[in-house]
């Protein structure tokens, strides 16, 4: 229910049904049943936060509680937001429209660095200090989870509390202790003391992080009892986690309007350039009866007509085509088709092209990422060009005329020749395509190269890299566009700008807080918006906070660094991510985790694929 | 196999939902809701469903419909708004269903109420926008500019309108009734743009389509 007074303004704006809720499935409660009300917010505009899965998942299993009521907030559009302050319209959520002032918890989740700005917008729109140490009472309790929760150094800041790694119980716990705690009428420090000692939870006003001259981190220490490292919490069982059997149901059109299966958590690849291959592991697969049942249900009770089957990684499912045959057994006649998102170039075989034919043709997606063989195996893309050349050969006798390929730019050890062979591949794609004897007839190929430029993160083993200067991930882009002789090649380049402040905030330690406030004072938001987003506004703020962004983006870290994430734990150990950059360096592969375990660490949660037989 | 027709109504957060959308959403409603209806044919299998008159995006109604054929003869049809309802938003309310008695091409006119109020209160009481729209009710001519599919034409509103009345309490009620259909539609739209620019102020209407009628003069049904 929306706030009456918003109704002469809803019509200035594109989308209004962006802000008015009322969609079947979302969930009202009484205010005055509940103990703890919850904000969802989600960074970034009603469509993409609506297709996204994590929020989906713990709306659902907030709102299971009786005691909490969990409602959405998302960020509004300048549109919207310009009528907003113009009348003095606080953010509100869409279940109740009451503003966030009226809420215990303001949950945040972190899918990518170009959101912080409004994740301080939308607090300030509710009305909220964006500040931590300006919120002094137990309630308005500011949280985070997701995976840019695995560096938050840059929004320390603003946060109370982050959430690391999966979600389902420890947010629970940490809303249960606020419950006892705000019956007891303690304090915000007290709750906060007590909430740093369940695990998965990280409190960084609990943590003094000292420096060196040279600007890098001289210790890192814990107060109040606070633990030294914070390990994230992992869902080993993921047959009894929880999974919504529902789904709130957009009245308007989003990014991704289906159902969603999760099937399994982590990837067993490691490719090194991949943050969640490494955040997410072990790998834990849910069993065909779950997938089958659940699916089933969700697909009964949204309606959707289409299903994705989601992982990082879909095609490594270790049962994926009794799964398809099992799913289709009720999707084929109730007119349900599947979709596997994220498949590998290697996994696409004629069994599971039979199962999910009846998707769509519009196209193949493939991720080769580097052009050459030698870039690939520093990065551990397990793809071989025959692969990639013998799929796209079934796709195109499968009817299939348009292949998409993605590559990084400004990967570590990469030459000018491998970015050439960029091009060069895109090239034998087309050439496959003509060499099909029943390929699609009187239909030329349509093969598009997307090139994105490469962003080391945190626990990978490329986080010690520089990023390629901007004048240099330009020139290979140039280098591609040249490369390219033929015109059934399209070639789409990512704008470097916004990659370079990625890599400051992905890997960026709390002295970025200052900068993060001052361009929320200067009034950015909406960074990974092309609309929005201005690096010069972000050089002036840098200049104006006195830090040179390059020292985050660009500069080569040595492997004994104090890395400003070095308090949290992921499960993978820092010896063995060294260990993947020394092999990166030698150009040499690893092999995946159902192959032979490489003793990452992750062994150590007790469950997934380091138990199976291999 | 059988035609039938269901009446709805859209309002609240249904004003928001366009067109499109609504389309959208009748779509999975009717999957949710497992009536067996035709689909096209051919790749792309959809079910089948056709509306009478699209709403403007931000118009409230009690008078929509949409159409569909039923694969099930023996399907009893008054149950058929209560199935329906369970899979649609609140904000969309099916309130009947039956055998469709007229075509859509039969559709002439359409009725709205119109609630106009200032958009900043302390530009003009409601007593005296009444009195302004009353005057610009007794213009002689009403002429807008009406974009067509061959660019813009220079239209007289006042020949238009078919019925009209005003009224007021909280807000100015404007009771209209404008042609609609396919060869000739004209949206209120129009002359509340027209009768904001008369008063050189910036004001809100609610609107909210009351009634669709045949050239015979019958509600459309
Ligand atoms: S411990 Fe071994 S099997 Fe387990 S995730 Fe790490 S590398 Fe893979």
């Amino acid at each position: 229910m929306y706030p009456k007074e918003i109704e002469k303004y809803l019509l200035k704006v594109q989308k209004p049904g962006r802000y008015v809720g009322g969609e079947l499935g979302e969930v009202i409660k009484d205010k005055q049943d509940v103990d703890v009300r919850f904000a969802f917010c989600f960074p970034d505009t009603y469509e993409i936060g609506m297709s996204h899965l994590g929020i989906k998942i713990l709306y659902s299993l907030f709102n299971e509680k009786p005691y909490i009521w969990c409602e959405r907030v998302f960020a509004p559009w300048i549109d919207m937001e310009e009528q907003m302050r113009a009348h003095d319209i606080p953010l509100y959520a869409l279940e109740s429209g009451d503003p966030l002032t009226d809420f215990d918890f303001i949950g945040f989740t972190l899918q990518y660095e170009l959101s912080y700005t409004n994740i301080l917008n939308m607090l300030s729109l509710g009305g909220i200090p964006v500040l931590s140490k300006d919120r002094h009472d137990l309630n308005h309790i500011v949280v985070a989870g997701g995976p840019c929760a695995c560096n938050p150094e840059p929004i320390t800041d603003f946060i109370d509390i982050f959430f690391l790694g999966d979600g389902e119980e420890v947010d629970l716990e940490v809303i249960e202790l606020y419950r006892d705690y705000k019956r007891a009428g303690k304090s915000k420090e007290e709750f906060l003391r007590a909430a740093a000692q369940i695990s998965g939870v990280y409190v960084p006003a609990l943590y003094d992080v000292t420096y060196h001259d040279d600007g890098t981190i001289a210790a890192i220490t814990p107060m109040d009892g606070a633990p030294a490292t914070i390990e994230k919490r992992a869902i080993m069982d993921m047959d009894s986690c929880y999974y919504p059997d529902n789904f709130v149901l957009p009245n308007i059109e989003i990014v991704h309007d289906r159902a969603v299966m999760e099937i399994f958590r982590g990837c067993i690849r490691g490719c090194r350039f991949c943050q969640a291959g490494f955040l997410y592991r072990p790998v834990r697969e849910k069993s065909v009866d779950c997938i089958d049942r659940e699916c089933h249900a969700l697909c009964r009770n949204t309606g959707y007509d289409e299903v994705s089957l989601s992982s990082l990684s879909s095609s490594d499912y270790s049962q994926v085509v009794p799964m398809l045959k099992r799913l289709n057994a009720w999707a084929k006649p109730e007119k349900v088709s599947l979709s596997l998102p994220s498949l590998r170039v290697d996994g696409f075989t004629d069994d599971i092209l039979d199962e999910i034919k009846s998707v769509r043709k519009s196209g193949l997606t493939f991720a080769p990422e580097a052009g050459s063989q030698r870039l690939r195996d520093a990065i551990n893309k397990n793809v071989f060009e025959d692969e990639l050349i013998n799929t796209c050969r079934v796709a195109f006798e499968g009817g299939y005329t348009t292949v998409k390929l993605y590559f990084m730019i400004g990967l570590p050890t990469e030459t000018m020749d491998d970015v050439a062979a960029i091009a060069e591949l895109g090239r034998k794609v087309v050439d496959t395509y003509y060499s099909v004897e029943n390929r699609p007839k009187g239909k030329s190929p349509r093969v598009t190269v997307s090139a994105s430029s490469f962003v080391p993160k945190p626990f990978t083993p490329f986080q010690w890299e520089p990023q390629d200067t901007m004048p240099m991930l330009r020139e290979k882009q140039q280098h591609i566009r040249q490369s390219i002789t033929t015109k059934k090649i399209t070639y789409n380049y990512h704008d470097s700008d916004t990659s370079f402040l990625e890599a400051v905030f992905a890997r960026g330690d709390r002295k970025l807080n200052k900068a993060m406030l001052l361009a929320h004072q200067r009034g950015m938001r909406f960074d990974s918006w092309g609309d929005c987003f201005s690096l010069q506004n972000w050089l002036d703020v840098f200049e104006a906070c006195g830090i040179d962004p390059a020292f985050y983006a660009n500069r080569r870290r040595s492997f004994d660094e104090i890395l400003p994430w070095d308090h949290l734990d992921y499960g993978v150990s820092k010896e063995f991510l060294k260990r993947e950059c020394e092999r990166a360096y030698a150009s040499q592969t690893s092999p995946n985790c159902r192959e032979a375990c490489m003793n990452c660490g992750a062994k150590k949660y007790g469950g997934g694929v380091c138990f199976e037989k291999r | 196999m059988k035609n039938v027709r269901v009446f709805f109504s859209k309002t609240g957060a249904g004003k928001y939902i366009s067109h499109l959308d609504t389309n959208r959403v009748m779509l999975r409603a009717i999957g949710k809701s497992r009536l067996d209806i035709w689909h096209t044919e051919g790749f792309h299998q959809h079910a089948y469903i056709t509306f009478a008159l699209p709403l403007s995006l931000g118009f409230a109604s009690d008078c929509e419909s949409m159409d569909f054929r039923l694969l099930d003869d023996d399907v009893d049809l008054d149950e058929i708004p209560a199935k329906l309802n369970a899979c649609l938003p609140l904000s969309i309310r099916v309130y009947r269903c039956a055998e469709a008695k007229h075509k859509a091409a039969d559709i002439d006119s359409a009725a709205y109420d119109v609630r106009i109020e200032p958009m900043n209160a302390s530009d003009i009481s409601v007593k005296e926008l009444y009195d302004k729209l009353n005057g610009f009710l007794d213009l002689s001519e009403i002429i807008v500019e009406k974009k067509t599919k061959k660019g813009k034409k220079q239209v007289d509103l006042k020949g238009y309108i078919l019925d009209c009345s005003t009224d007021f309490s909280e807000t100015v009620l404007l009771k209209l009734r404008l042609p609609a259909g396919a060869t000739l539609n004209i949206n209120p739209s129009l002359l509340i743009g027209a009768f904001e620019e008369y008063c050189g102020i910036e004001l809100y209407a609610d609107v909210t389509r009351i009634g669709i009628y045949t050239k015979e003069g019958e509600s459309f049904e």
